[in-house]
């Protein structure tokens, strides 16, 4: 075998915009976008800005059962036709987007509850053709989601429901680490349904706090939570979670999500200068993470927020 | 101890009181009252208490946080889940849990949709929920929303986000709802409690402070008063001492 050299792999990581380029490409096809993370906490919000400054539309989006910021954001920008995401706060005041445009009829929110989205991802991890769920009585949510349908236990003859399976086109995660290959490892408290989401999804694309060599991984595969198995790219973006948190390493920045639903609640009532402002500095202006890491604070307020995220 | 005692401080007193050593519970979305009754609980009489079914275990916060999702809240804490043991858990129920909404009814339904108009045409457009099966898959649950008003107490929700006895105990059992539901209301006002037999709300205790006219003015609803209502018990000197020094060190229940 002289001469033959041995083959390569291919190594994950690619760029912010190449990622979103991807993400559009499959979302033409089929718009069922799902998002990682928890309302504040590592949420791809990079990833969703460089998709946003494609100009993509008429998104259908998932998340794990709550989310706010990044959800709102996307409604703001108008890419947004129907939202399959149970709870829809900033936690401390409403989405002020999401409100508007659902008042407005101008964007479709599903009455759905948190059993049947995790449970239609279950469905489309475990490859089954349902998911039967025995939990959900006496809400008027049974009577609007879209996504139910009532079933007779085949055992007990009772009536229960079912959901079919979620199988997002593309899903956005965030985690603090990965290798080039595309193994994840979430060094946060919780993962969320990230791992979920992963599993369910036909094409999935993360966002790193840091790309670490491989060893790291090699020394410790029981930290890792998401596989390379099921992960077609990966990106680093430093701060790629902003203004969501990404515990260990910086906390939500509270002041940036105020300041921004305070615009948001301007062009609810009729002033959008503020807001149209805002998505141009954060969205469609910054060339690069960098110019985002500017724009927001530098280095000095990203400073703040990795010491807030060690202040427990 | 001078300090007066906060109207979320008496809340917080009174829902402590009612959780028993050795149960399981969480605390919910609005996290920040349930939490520190919680704590205040496992502090003085609960010690064998857990805090699970939110994805985390035994969390011990180094003060009150407005959410407990936040890894500042619960970075420490015993052992971490995800949405897959929460669906397990939303399965098996808790022992108690806590839920607030925008609206709240006579029979201790929760709001959390829209107000005014439909749900795809709404006037108002609220957050939704998560999860809506602790509310009858675990023993019993505490409304607890952080105001009182006749806005947020009415006759009866525009949308039943969280079912609590619906129209009442026929409706209760034709829905399946086999579990005690809305267990207690306490709100910075007062304590409310659901006749046994027809489960609509009724006036258990007044906080320090407001008569039961007052509270009456301040619901939507007939509150049915007859006789004299009680006030609610205050803090202890030992429960407002470990609730201010152990904690609530911010103060946050008092700002």
């Amino acid at each position: 075998m002289e001469g033959q050299t041995k083959p390569t792999r291919r190594s994950k990581v690619t760029s912010l915009q190449d990622a979103a380029l991807l993400a559009r490409g499959a979302l033409e096809e089929r718009p069922e976008l799902c998002l990682g993370g928890l309302f504040k906490q590592s949420r791809p919000v990079a990833l969703v800005r460089a998709l946003l400054a494609t100009g993509a539309d008429g998104l259908h989006v998932y998340s794990s059962p709550g989310a706010g910021y990044d959800i709102d954001l996307m409604i703001a920008s108008g890419a947004v036709e129907q939202v399959f995401i149970p709870g829809v706060t900033l936690e401390n005041r409403l989405c002020p987007n999401f409100r508007r445009a659902v008042e407005a009829g101008q964007v479709t929110a599903h009455a759905l509850d948190a059993l049947t989205v995790v449970g239609g991802l279950m469905a489309a991890a475990h490859g089954v053709p349902f998911q039967p769920v025995d939990a959900l009585r006496g809400s008027d949510v049974l009577k609007y989601n879209p996504l139910l349908r009532e079933i007779d236990c085949p055992f007990s003859g009772r009536r229960i429901h079912a959901v079919g399976p979620i199988r997002p086109s593309v899903t956005f995660l965030h985690a603090q680490e990965a290798d080039r290959w595309g193994n994840l490892r979430h060094l946060s408290t919780m993962v969320y349904a990230d791992q979920l989401m992963a599993r369910a999804s036909d094409m999935v694309i993360a966002s790193v706090d840091r790309i670490v060599p491989d060893e790291v991984v090699l020394d410790d595969p029981s930290r890792v939570t998401v596989p390379s198995h099921y992960v077609d790219a990966v990106v680093e973006v430093p701060y790629g979670a902003h203004p969501t948190a990404s515990f260990p390493n910086y906390a939500m920045d509270e002041k940036h999500i105020d300041a921004y639903a305070d615009l948001g609640d301007a062009a609810r009532t009729g002033d959008r200068k503020g807001l149209d402002a805002y998505i141009t500095r954060h969205v469609t202006g910054p060339k690069s993470q960098g110019d985002y890491i500017e724009a927001v604070g530098g280095a000095r307020h990203f400073a703040w927020l990795e010491a807030e995220a060690r202040n427990r | 101890m001078s300090a007066a005692v906060s109207p979320l401080e008496q809340m917080v007193v009174v829902l402590a009181r009612d959780l028993a050593d050795g149960e399981l519970g969480a605390a919910g979305a609005a996290a920040l009252v349930p939490m520190a009754a919680i704590a205040l609980a496992r502090e003085l009489h609960a010690p064998n208490l857990t805090v699970g079914g939110e994805m985390f275990f035994n969390p011990e916060p180094g003060r009150l946080y407005p959410s407990m999702l936040d890894d500042r809240a619960l970075g420490r804490c015993e052992a971490a889940e995800t949405f897959i043991e929460l669906f397990g858990h939303s399965h098996h129920g808790l022992d108690f849990f806590f839920h607030s909404g925008l609206q709240h009814d006579v029979y201790g339904n929760i709001n959390l949709h829209h107000v005014g108009g439909t749900l795809h045409a709404p006037k108002m457009r609220g957050p939704g929920a998560a999860n809506l099966s602790y509310c009858h898959t675990s023993t019993r649950f505490y409304i607890c929303p952080t105001a009182h008003t006749a806005r947020n107490f009415v006759e009866k929700v525009d949308f039943v986000t969280i079912p609590g006895h619906l129209s009442g105990p026929e409706a209760k059992r034709a829905a399946g709802l086999t579990n005690e539901g809305p267990r207690l209301v306490v709100t910075p006002r007062a304590v409310l409690d659901f006749d046994p037999t027809t489960l609509r709300m009724r006036l258990k205790s007044v906080h320090e402070g407001n008569t039961p006219e007052d509270v009456q003015r301040h619901t939507g609803f007939d509150l049915a008063i007859s006789g004299d209502v009680p006030q609610t018990w205050p803090p202890t000197e030992e429960e407002l001492r470990v609730l201010r020094q152990r904690i609530d060190t911010s103060g946050t229940l008092r700002a």
